[in-house]
Formats: structure tokens, C-alpha cells, sequence
């Protein structure tokens, strides 16, 4: 635990119990599954029926934490973004990977319950805000072989003008009658995919041949036409298991399409808003978790007869830590509250996306160098498995990548900055 | 409780947007017209078979300038008023025996509505709504955003159960207009919603 410095949370008895009873649970329960999962050698363990991956989704689920993405009228918690930076982060300080999963699995109810109607409230929303048992689990199918982050660049109205220089996307859509019918590879990083029961997708539409020109649907994954699969060996986040899914010929009904132009490109936006804060909050949590491990060894290991902490090279190395740490949690908290309010508030959608962004960015590369110090103050035991700065080094490093590549993320934001900062 | 559509109902939307600060504020800087066009459906032929309903629907058409009455002529929804019930496009609509339009509507089925609709126009213009009333088809045809969609999906829309955005977006209602426009100006929508059309309540 921390010392927090918003009187908001110090003062609320509330938000104090929250943030120490969500600590515990990262701490007795996430964490030490998330070690287990980490160490199976064969990454089709992880989602096996008895894996702790499972253990830890359903009671993620009884605690709620499958909800507060969701819309308050359709089941959502209604809990403010304060708090939900507070569950994120210390989920993420427990583990990224089991974090993700539960928030991947709230990305196709959370948008329906933001932008659908009819059907889709009672086959998935509500099946999956009253499931405690992990009945249903989601992912979100987005990046394909040939189209990575490119999709980040539907964030940024300033990048309209060059939209179509990027990938026209290779999961289309197509409609036949009352029905969808959808064909093409998702790639093999979508998270949870490998267990999930239902993709959020996003797919383009007649005539193929701009990524903008698309749709988000969701897709129930127990069908004909859908192969999922194995969860991929990777060096970090072993916790998520991540796998590609491939349709042909899938079919939807027409509820289910649930953002279609002329919206898709303005919508899909703010979506990316929402998961950029997520990454943000999550990855401080990781960052935190390296700085206190870094400063609980440093109090323990003695070297030049006397403990690390006291030579001045590694009390200038814990301070930047924490600075980092701080400033990753009150910015990427900041920014949280500016989307939730935008989003879940207002519902006006016009979160700015630049700042989204950024959150991710900064929670992520803060989580790398933070996670990147700590082992390296940790010496040779750091690139042991014995120790948990190494698995937080390899998670942090797979952050640079997902969800968009930070390079990418950085290029979308630019634009926006460039043409709209005032 | 307002019929929709009715010119009772066009009033109380005009009185509600006056009256609300909020809406006042989140729409200062809009500027764009909007023809809407409600394709009648089995709802809205079910609502008709209520004499309160048929009122504000006569009383809707009445609202019209009889020039503007008369477009409707050899349209389904000119056809439906003339031929199905017996309402003449030209002459005054005052006058007109509710019970027996009741009567007739009780048998008459979907397929003598098919393709009928009937349109109305808003000019929402700096924070107020300039002007809001019926028109004949092709009107106002270079609004600036057009909205089209079922009489049952409308119900849903000025009742304030749904917003612009989930309708339009479950396709429900069709959009057209500068959505770049709209998407900056979504305060704008929202407060539409919020504030004054679920500020008239309906029956």
C-alpha cells in the first residue's frame, strides 16, 4: 500500500475500504495465481478447466469486477472513474495478464450497453453481468496479421485525410438478409481469445476497402464457421493467454452489429479511449509493484557492508522510481476521470483522445523503466524465475506492444496534438 | 401527455426548449436544420384506432399550409388519407368525425399503409429551435440532417427511452448529414434528448 496524497479518497471511508479490500484480493488471490500461470510451461495449461485462471475469473466475477465497464442502466457497478483507477490499479499490481483478462471479457457487453439495443441487452448483456461463474468470457478481436495498430489511427480525426494509405482490413463483413455473414483472420494477440465464448470484433463492410468503413459486432465463438486458436508461447503477460481466431463464413444477426457507419469511426475512437485509460492504470499498478519490490530489497540485501538503500547511487534510483510511479498514477487517474465523465457522464463521446493516448503510454513505459530499474537493482537474482521483478520485466515489456504499439500510439496522438492543440 | 405527432406536441417541444437552460447551453453553437420523415408502421396504425390518437394526427396534417397538404397527393400517405379514410388533402381538416375515422382505421391492415410517411422539420439554430412543423414530402429536402426511420422507433426517440446515437446506430433511424459536424456537437444531441424531447412526456 501507498500513501495517498487525494484527500477524495482519504477522506471516504468508502474509497478507503475499497482500495484495501481490492488490495487484498490482488495480493491472497490474483497475485499468487498469476505466478502459477506463469511458470506452466505449456501455455495450453492456462485455460484448462481446473487452471487458477479460471479460479481467479470467477471470483473477479462475484466481486463484480466484470461490470464496471458496463453501462449503469444495464447492470454496470455506476462506480465513479476514481474508483475504478483504484480497482484497475491494484488488480494490475496483483497481475496484468489476469487483469486484462477480465478486462478484455467486458469490452463486447460494456459497448453494447453503451451503443446497442434490442437483442443484444438480453443474449449478452445481461447474461453477462449476472454471470458469477464464468460461464461466458469475452475477448476483443481487433488487430489482424496485416493490420496491427493501425487501427489505433481511427482515434485521430487529424489522420482522416490518410486513412485509406493504411490496411483495408482483413475480417470483412457481409449482409444476407436478416443476417451477417463474416470471413477472415483475427491475429494470434487477441487476449483471452484461446477461452473466450464471445469476440467484440470489428470487421469492414461492403465495398472492403477502408478501414474506417467497418463495424464493431459481437460474435458468439461456439459456431460453425469459427476456429480458435491455441494460446501462443510467449515471453510475458504468460498469464493472458492470447490466441488468433479465423471465420468463415460466421454469421450474426442484425442485432448484433452493433456500431455501423456512419458512426464506426467516430465510435471506435472513443473505445480506444477507454482501453488506453485501462492500460494506464493497470501498468502503474505493475510499476508500483516493481518499485516496492525494489525497495524491499534494497532494505534487505547488504552489500559494501551495508544495506543497497544506503549507497546514494540506489537512493537516486528508488526516488526516480517513485516519482515515476506517482506521476503515472495521478495522470493516468486524471485522464481516467476526463473519459469516464465523457463516456459514462455526459455521454456526449467526445473523450479527448490525445490524452487517452498518453495514459497509456505513460502507465506503460513508467511500468518497463520502473520494472527495468528494479531488476536491475536487483542484480543477477533479478533474471531468476525465483524472483517476481523478472516476471513483472517481461510483462511490462509485452505492454509496449499491446493494445498498439507505443510507437504507434505516440505517432496517433501527435496528430492530434498537431492539428488540435490550443 | 402529448400525442406524437401532434401540433399539441410540437408546442410543448418548442415551450420545453425555451424553458431549459441546459439545453439552452449545450446547443449555443449549433447550426443545421433536420427533416424527419416517420415511416407509419403496424404501431402506429394500432395507435391510430384511438380517437386521442387520430386527434393529434388530424391535427398534425392540419398544421400544414393546404399547398403544402396537397404534395401529399398520389403518395402511399395521400393515398391512405384519401382513399382509406375518406380525408380530403384540400379542404380544412376541422370538422372531421373522429369516431368514424376510428371506425374505419379498426379495418383497415399494414398493407394499406405500406410505405406511407409523414414528415416533419426542425430548425435548431443557436441554442432554440427556430421553427418546428409538418411538411409535405420533398420539402425542406435541403436540410442539413435528415433522420428517417419507423413510427415505432420514434416513439422510442421522443419519449426519451433511447438516444439519437443507439437508435441510429442499431439502425433503427437513418442518419444522414455532416456526421464530423454532429460528433463534435454531441452535448448538443444528448441535451435534444434529455431535456427536451423526455421533458414531453407522451401518451
Amino acid at each position: 500500500m501507498y500513501l495517498e496524497i487525494d484527500p477524495r479518497i482519504v477522506e471516504d471511508k468508502g474509497l478507503s475500504l475499497l482500495w484495501e479490500e481490492t488490495h487484498r484480493f490482488a495480493e491472497e488471490v490474483v497475485r499468487p495465481a498469476a505466478l502459477a500461470l506463469d511458470k506452466m510451461p505449456d501455455p495450453t495449461r492456462v485455460i484448462e478447466k481446473d487452471s487458477p485462471y479460471w479460479d481467479v475469473l470467477k471470483q473477479m466475477k462475484r466481486l463484480g469486477y466484470h461490470r464496471i465497464f458496463i453501462d449503469p442502466d444495464y447492470g454496470g457497478l455506476g462506480i465513479s472513474a476514481t474508483e475504478a483507477h483504484i480497482i484497475l490499479e491494484e488488480l494490475g499490481w496483483g497481475s496484468v495478464g489476469l487483469t486484462t483478462a477480465i478486462g478484455v471479457d467486458q469490452v463486447p457487453p460494456g459497448v453494447a450497453s453503451i451503443f446497442g439495443m434490442g437483442d443484444i441487452i438480453e443474449k449478452v448483456v445481461k447474461p453477462f453481468v449476472e454471470d458469477t461463474e464464468a460461464k461466458y468470457h469475452s475477448c476483443w478481436g481487433m488487430t489482424e496479421p496485416e493490420c496491427g495498430s493501425d487501427y489505433v489511427f481511427l482515434c485521430e480525426e487529424s489522420f482522416r485525410p490518410h486513412i485509406r494509405e493504411l490496411h483495408p482490413g482483413q475480417v470483412k463483413a457481409v449482409k444476407d438478409g436478416d443476417e451477417w455473414i463474416i470471413s477472415g483472420p483475427k491475429s494470434s494477440w487477441i487476449s483471452s481469445a484461446p477461452a473466450a465464448t464471445h469476440v467484440g470484433l470489428h470487421v469492414t463492410l461492403p465495398p472492403h476497402d477502408c478501414l474506417s468503413n467497418g463495424a464493431f459486432c459481437i460474435v458468439p465463438l461456439d459456431q460453425e464457421g469459427v476456429t480458435k486458436g491455441k494460446p501462443i508461447d510467449k515471453l510475458g503477460l504468460r498469464d493472458s493467454p492470447q490466441g488468433d481466431i479465423v471465420f468463415d463464413n460466421a454469421r450474426i444477426p442484425d442485432d448484433y452489429m452493433i456500431i455501423r457507419p456512419p458512426f464506426y469511426e467516430y465510435r471506435v475512437g472513443q473505445i480506444i479511449c477507454v482501453t488506453s485509460c485501462f492500460m494506464g492504470a493497470v501498468f502503474t499498478g505493475l510499476a508500483r509493484a516493481a518499485f516496492e519490490e525494489a525497495l524491499k530489497y534494497s532494505k534487505d540485501r547488504v552489500q559494501g557492508g551495508k544495506p543497497l538503500c544506503e549507497h546514494q547511487s540506489v537512493k537516486q534510483k528508488l526516488y526516480k522510481m517513485f516519482e515515476m510511479v506517482e506521476s503515472s498514477r495521478y495522470y493516468t487517474r486524471k485522464v481516467m476521470e476526463h473519459v469516464w465523465s465523457k463516456i459514462y457522464i455526459e455521454k456526449t463521446y467526445d473523450a479527448s483522445s490525445r490524452h487517452a493516448l498518453s495514459a497509456q503510454i505513460c502507465g506503460t513505459n513508467t511500468a518497463f523503466e520502473v520494472a527495468h530499474e528494479a531488476l536491475q537493482l536487483h542484480g543477477g537474482y533479478g533474471l531468476t524465475k525465483d524472483c517476481l521483478v523478472e516476471k513483472l520485466f517481461r510483462d511490462a515489456r509485452a505492454s509496449l506492444i499491446m493494445d498498439g504499439a507505443n510507437d504507434i500510439l505516440s505517432l496517433a496522438a501527435a496528430y492530434n496534438i498537431i492539428d488540435e492543440y490550443q | 401527455m402529448a400525442i406524437f405527432p401532434s401540433k399539441e406536441w410540437i408546442e410543448e417541444v418548442l415551450k420545453v426548449a425555451e424553458r431549459s437552460e441546459e439545453y439552452k447551453e449545450a446547443s449555443k453553437d449549433w447550426e443545421g436544420d433536420f427533416l424527419c420523415s416517420i415511416e407509419c408502421d403496424d404501431d402506429f396504425l394500432g395507435d391510430l384506432s384511438r380517437k386521442e390518437v387520430m386527434e393529434g394526427f388530424i391535427s398534425f396534417l392540419d398544421m400544414m399550409p393546404g399547398e403544402s397538404r396537397k404534395k401529399y397527393k398520389g403518395t402511399p400517405m395521400g393515398d391512405f388519407m384519401e382513399k382509406k379514410l375518406g380525408i380530403s388533402l384540400v379542404t380544412p381538416m376541422k370538422g372531421l368525425e373522429l369516431n368514424e375515422l376510428v371506425t374505419k382505421i379498426s379495418k383497415l391492415s399494414a398493407e394499406d399503409l405500406s410505405g406511407a410517411a409523414l414528415y416533419f422539420w426542425a430548425d435548431f439554430w443557436h441554442g432554440s429551435i427556430r421553427n418546428m412543423m409538418g411538411v409535405a414530402p420533398s420539402e425542406h429536402d435541403d436540410a442539413a440532417f435528415k433522420l428517417s426511420g419507423k413510427y415505432s422507433s420514434w416513439k422510442l426517440l421522443v419519449s426519451g427511452q433511447q438516444d439519437t446515437m443507439r437508435l441510429v446506430m442499431s439502425n433503427r433511424l437513418q442518419l444522414e448529414g455532416d456526421m464530423q459536424y454532429m460528433m463534435k456537437r454531441m452535448k448538443a444531441v444528448v441535451a435534444l434528448t434529455k431535456e427536451v424531447l423526455a421533458g414531453v412526456p407522451i401518451d
